[in-house]
């Protein structure tokens, strides 16, 4: 039995970790913490359920799809709406301020949008994955075979594109000194963009992989956002393995919490995790107190 | 290569620059000297972009550079290493001078630059895989002008690359810059508050004060006659005898 809340507790921090890298990322790339990213999953999750469900889509290229929408959708966003905050200045300045109040709308608007177009009411995602695999004592549904794989794949290629290319090492440099990475040629405006995109696509990955299990609803953001944000915070803001190991502990802490503690208060060990790790470290556990970031 | 004409500048509406008119010819290092506060930075960062111009022209090659955006600046052949010695202090050497590289894609020029770099810094190559982080502040002075030499650039501007370092140092980095200007027949405009060191290593130099050029010309005179004004403009006279430079 332990085994299995085990694995569901890691798919589950799996997918925390996934939005809660991009916040992470979009974090240290903009020093920004946006508080839509939340919404971004949810349109995620509905891009998918729109894709696979109605227009017949295979499972793969609904999440590939649905990604590349919820980035192009996370530049536009960024583009039109946060850009004139952002540069002048994120962070801990006024203009960082504002741009926390500006992200709470951004999320209101966006569950409004879709409010209209897809209603108040929860829908699953009738994916029919086939049987579950057999791993020793432990059966395991496929969906979950399918979060562990694809996130752990996604974490891997923004590993590889943030280490070994030319475009990730440039993300890198925006990420620490904008006025360098000018300096150095990168047209950082564009690589801010770009971050913010993959920033969105990954979260929106958390939506069609969650989809098959959960009911997509236009709410669903709100409470992956303070979950994510929970990891991220316990990994250490900013970092991006933190982002990830944060995820994982908190999504092992709440299932096992809610099956051998108490079911009904599942939502709740997230944030008794979190407040026992800001009492131990109060960096997180992969944080830096300095910001050397990336 | 170079020319200013009634370049003003500043932050918010704090104007900075009030009028500069400047010229850096081909293959010549210049320098720009001046006291603490008195805008040389500033001018810098607003002919690399980073800063509006508010008015008059920035020509580079004959070309106007006033309203173009940083990166276009690079790329067209005019590097900026700043003050204050700033490198990424969580990437190694090497990843910061392959960051030098980004607006090239001549992976055979970029390989072959980064030797060239190691050649006139050997301990890069020595510590090439560790981070920068863990240099001296002279060696990551050798950094920062080698990462804007990645660039392959046709002038490149250095701010203050003596700040903070020991005399000995200094010497060793100055000899370095006038080797790069040499080899690689490299334009140079570099602001230094040790005005001595700067005029042994130029053959022209401006100084700069309240946001306008005060006074200017050959480095030798300016030796010379002016170290004492100079010095009382602010800057900072090293006791290092000429020939050490040129050796
Ligand atoms: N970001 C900024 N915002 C507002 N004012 C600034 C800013 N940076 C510099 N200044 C002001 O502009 C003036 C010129 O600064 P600048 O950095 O160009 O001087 P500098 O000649 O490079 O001096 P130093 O030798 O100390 O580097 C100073 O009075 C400084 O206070
Ligand atoms: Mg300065």
């Amino acid at each position: 039995m332990l085994y299995d809340f085990l694995i569901v507790g890691l798919s589950i921090g799996i997918l925390y970790g996934l939005v809660a890298l991009g916040i992470s990322l979009i974090y240290s790339g903009l020093d920004i913490v946006h508080f839509a990213h939340g919404e971004i999953f949810m349109f995620g999750a509905f891009f998918g359920l729109v894709l696979y469900d109605e227009a017949g889509f295979n499972y793969p290229i609904t999440l590939f799809v649905a990604m590349i929408l919820a980035g192009i959708m996370g530049v536009i966003i960024e583009r039109v709406f946060y850009r004139r905050l952002t540069s002048q200045g994120g962070g801990y300045t006024v203009a960082g301020m504002g741009m926390i109040i500006c992200g709470f709308g951004m999320a209101i608007i966006l569950q409004n949008i879709a409010f209209l177009i897809w209603g108040a009411n929860g829908r699953p995602m009738h994916v029919n994955f086939g049987m579950p695999v057999e791993l020793g004592t432990i059966t395991l549904p496929q969906s979950y075979v399918w979060i562990l794989v694809v996130s752990v794949a996604l974490m891997a290629v923004l590993h590889l594109f943030l280490k070994h290319t030319k475009l990730g090492l440039a993300i890198r440099a925006v990420a620490a000194n904008k006025d360098i990475a000018y300096l150095m040629g990168v047209n950082v405006p564009l690589m801010i963009s770009l971050i913010f995109g993959v920033a969105c696509a990954l979260a929106a990955a958390g939506g069609v992989l969650i989809a098959p299990i959960n009911y997509v609803q236009v709410e669903m953001g709100y409470l992956m956002l303070i979950k994510a944000f929970a990891a991220a915070v316990v990994g250490g803001f900013g970092s991006l393995p933190g982002a990830i190991l944060g995820g994982l502990m908190v999504g092992v802490f709440e299932t096992l919490g809610a099956a051998y503690i108490s079911g009904s208060h599942k939502d709740i060990y997230a944030f008794l995790l979190l407040i026992f790790v800001l009492m131990v470290r109060p960096t997180g556990l992969l944080g830096v107190a300095a910001k050397v970031k990336a | 290569m170079l020319a200013l004409k009634g370049v003003e500048a500043g932050y918010g509406k704090l104007k900075i620059l009030r009028g500069i008119d400047m010229t850096v010819p081909d293959g010549a290092i210049i320098a720009l000297l001046g006291g603490n506060g008195t805008g040389k930075s500033t001018l810098l960062k607003a002919i690399s972009g980073l800063l509006p111009v508010w008015s008059g022209e920035i020509l580079f090659d004959g070309e106007p550079i006033h309203n173009k955006r940083p990166h276009e600046i690079v790329r067209a052949g005019l590097v900026q290493v700043t003050q204050g010695k700033d490198s990424y202090p969580g990437m190694t050497v090497e990843e910061n001078l392959m960051l030098g590289a980004f607006s090239r894609s001549d992976r055979a020029g970029v390989r072959a630059d980064l030797e060239k770099v190691y050649g006139f810094f050997p301990i890069l190559k020595e510590r090439r895989k560790q981070l920068s982080g863990l240099l001296s502040g002279g060696q990551v002075q050798m950094l920062v002008v080698g990462r804007g030499l990645m660039a392959k650039p046709k002038m490149i501007m250095l701010d203050e690359p003596s700040a903070a370092l020991a005399p000995k140092v200094v010497l060793d980095i100055f000899k370095q810059i006038n080797r790069i200007s040499r080899d690689l027949g490299m334009t140079i405009l570099v602001v230094e508050q040790n005005v001595r060191m700067a005029l042994l290593l130029a053959s022209y130099g401006y100084v700069i004060h309240d946001g306008k050029i005060h006074l200017e010309g050959d480095a030798k005179d300016m030796i010379d006659d002016d170290a004492v004004r100079l010095a009382y403009l602010g800057g900072t006279v090293a006791e290092v005898e000429s020939p050490a430079l040129h050796r």
